[in-house]
């Protein structure tokens, strides 16, 4: 593989420039991140030099990348920015040809920035140098070892090895949404994180076909607000998001409005419709709100792709029925109608006056029982594609653990897409934390259950449509 | 790059006119192989009548001059011609309020029947470079907004999804007795269209062809505004 991405994280030796002996400080904790985790050689570089030890180990402080003898694959500059561009030289000099610089105060800052960011960048083609940044988080990986966030641990909490992997224009979302996935369900959430800031050389485009080829990635998750190189990011995405989902914001959508033009296609072509119709026709999973993205993390990441649209609905609230039946239509889902032999089934084993007909409601006299025959049938119906399981626990005959556990039961079969919505107080929080400890697709609402299907349908249909079999 | 296609551009720079005009731009369009509705430039009365009587039917007869780009609001197309007195009457009525307009020749075009008007165009978008839309069309067309757009170049699979996320569909469908649009045509216009703009894009800034008339027998390009960068 060949994306310059690559030998960033594949790196056999690591160097960070401005490590600070001061562990909360930016440069220090990135030297304390890789002398805890970083599998490969480590140097560090403080102009005090001196030793000083990290993670429990001693480590030399060299005065220049310069003065280091071994081979350097992959530096960190974390100085500020007045001095990058020196570090960044030595780096040159030095034969390092993967650079990640998280300071800010370049480009973004306005016109002195912008000078520093071009002397930066006159460096990088001189010695050839692959950059990341600047102003930026730089990359995260926990299975490598490799975590060049600059914020103590013990205020951003790191997530544990896991399949989704995330890139991101803005490091502030990067860090939070981060910090969100470390205690979403079980942790275990992110293959490769990469924060690419100003984008003075890697970019958008880069970031798509490095995770669209990383076999440790099976979803990618996206921020961006504009594109560098937004004709290749287009093309490349196109293929990923036939080998996994691509989901995620584009923000700046009010951004640049239509000019006007002496032509109707000029006044119609405001920057966001473009883009808007780009990235669906390329398979990219659109997601307007924050809150909706780890949403999107839980039901991709654990779900199978539905077959149809088709959606079996148990419940023990008629209004939870009627309000997630209106979201089905809403999300362009449709109810399942049952096969006669499950109608049969249900017919039998339930009283009449417990809706059997989808949606199906078991009502406020039903039992975790009660659950588990109609979750049951309806799952075993070949003509249903997903299951939407929604409870308001405060009914009398319902015991929660009980509804937990055949919950659990039915969700790790994993053949269909099973969702679960749980309303309610006290006992429905419960419930929820405990299945969402466990990586199940659990939501609060009945709307955000039905809308999580309705996204896995749109991406299933989108494959078949790109004659991929499901 | 077609030698023919590459000469009109060079004319029009060369005469540093930023707008081609509208037979110029339908010259590109037929060299495309797009299904033109037949139209002569004229420049005497009886090659205007020898023009219509030819059609055998309604024509449109237009003004074509660089000092008249806003044809519409000039008054400089007439539509629904049907006898060859009116012919007569057009042309002088032009020849005499456009003395002074540099005519280059007046576009007698068969009228085209009726059916779903369409728009496709392309301009440069600074992010992603040559992008084409399609959509209904019209004069309505900026109110409904209601385009799809793709990169240029578009294979036909792509401008055929683009079709199918036209929010009206049902003005496709065959609405109020007029004919379906043939999605499959409309796409290979629109690819076509998408090559163009790629492959001129040192040329085209802005292209419009609005509308695009669909109808039982096809689907026909009505007018066409190219506008250089």
């Amino acid at each position: 593989m060949s994306n310059r991405i690559t030998n960033f994280f594949n790196a056999k030796s690591f160097c960070v420039i401005g490590a600070s002996t001061n562990l909360l400080k930016p440069g220090g904790v990135v030297a304390e991140n890789f002398a805890k985790d970083f599998p490969g050689k480590l140097f560090l570089v403080n102009p005090r030099g001196g030793t000083h030890i990290f993670a429990g180990k001693e480590y030399t402080l060299y005065k220049s990348v310069l003065d280091i003898e071994e081979e350097i694959d992959t530096a960190i500059i974390i100085v500020p920015a007045k001095f990058a561009p020196q570090a960044l030289e030595e780096c040159g000099k030095k034969n390092i040809k993967n650079v990640i610089v998280t300071t800010g105060g370049f480009a973004e800052i306005g016109e002195e920035g912008v000078a520093i960011q071009n002397r930066m960048n006159e460096i990088m083609k001189t010695y050839n140098i692959n950059v990341i940044g600047p102003n930026c988080l730089g990359l995260y990986s926990p299975a490598l070892g490799y975590d060049t966030m600059f914020l103590p641990t013990s205020k951003l909490k790191r997530p544990k090895p896991g399949n989704v992997s995330i890139f991101t224009q803005s490091g502030a979302f990067g860090a939070a949404f981060i910090d969100q996935l470390a205690r979403l369900g079980s942790g275990n959430w992110i293959a490769r994180f990469i924060s690419y800031g100003n984008a003075s050389d890697i970019n958008e485009a880069d970031c798509i076909e490095y995770l669209g080829e990383d076999e440790d990635t099976k979803m990618i998750l996206v921020y961006l607000e504009d594109f560098k190189n937004g004709r290749k990011f287009m093309r490349t995405l196109r293929e990923v998001s036939l080998k996994k989902p691509v989901l995620g914001i584009k923000a700046n959508r009010t951004e640049a409005g239509a000019k006007a033009g002496a032509s109707h296609t000029a006044a119609l072509s405001s920057n966001d419709a473009i883009v808007d119709d780009l990235l669906q026709e390329a398979g990219f999973q659109r997601v307007i709100t924050w809150d909706e993205l780890e949403d999107c993390v839980i039901s991709f990441a654990t779900q199978p792709l539905p077959k149809g649209n088709k959606v079996a609905i148990v419940t023990d609230g008629g209004g939870a029925g009627v309000m997630a039946s209106d979201m089905v239509s809403d999300c362009k889902l449709q109810l399942a109608k049952f096969s006669p032999e499950i109608q049969k089934k249900m017919d039998e084993i339930f009283p009449v006056f417990y809706s059997t007909t989808n949606p199906v409601d078991i009502t406020g006299s039903a039992s975790a029982k009660d659950y588990e025959k109609a979750l049951e049938a309806v799952y075993e119906d070949p003509g249903v594609d997903a299951v939407v399981n929604i409870c308001i626990p405060s009914i009398p005959n319902l015991d929660i653990n009980e509804y937990i556990e055949i919950t659990r039961k039915i969700a790790s079969r994993k053949e269909k897409t099973f969702v679960t919505a749980l309303i309610g107080g006290e006992e429905a929080d419960y419930a929820y934390d405990v299945l969402l400890k466990e990586d199940f697709a659990v939501f609060k609402s009945p709307g955000s259950a039905i809308r999580a299907v309705g996204r896995l349908v749109e991406y299933a249909n989108y494959l078949k449509k790109r004659g991929k079999n499901l | 790059m077609n030698v023919q296609i590459k000469e009109i551009f060079e004319k029009v720079k060369s005469e540093n006119r930023k707008a081609l005009l509208e037979h110029e731009a339908k010259e590109i369009l037929r060299l495309l192989d797009l299904p033109l509705p037949p139209s002569k430039l004229v420049k005497t009365e009886e090659e205007a009548i020898k023009a219509f009587n030819e059609f055998n039917g309604p024509v449109a007869m237009k003004v074509m001059s660089p000092k008249v780009l806003h044809k519409t609001d000039e008054q400089a197309v007439k539509i629904g011609i049907a006898t060859v007195e009116e012919v007569k009457e057009t042309f002088n009525d032009y020849m005499n309020r456009f003395a002074e307009k540099e005519v280059v020749g007046i576009l007698v075009e068969k009228m085209v029947a009726k059916g779903v008007e369409l728009i496709i165009g392309s301009q440069i978008d600074k992010t992603f470079g040559p992008v084409i839309l399609v959509g209904p069309g019209g004069i309505f067309v900026e109110a409904l907004k209601d385009v799809v757009f793709r990169m240029c170049p578009c294979s036909l699979e792509q401008a055929l999804s683009a079709i199918d996320e036209i929010k009206t569909q049902k003005l496709l469908n065959g609405f109020r007795g007029l004919a379906p649009v043939n999605r499959e045509q409309l796409a290979e216009i629109m690819s076509k269209l998408s090559n163009l703009a790629w492959e001129y894009r040192e040329y085209i800034g802005e292209m419009d062809i609005n509308p695009l008339i669909a109808n039982s027998d096809g689907i026909f390009p009505v007018d066409a505004r190219i506008i250089l960068k």
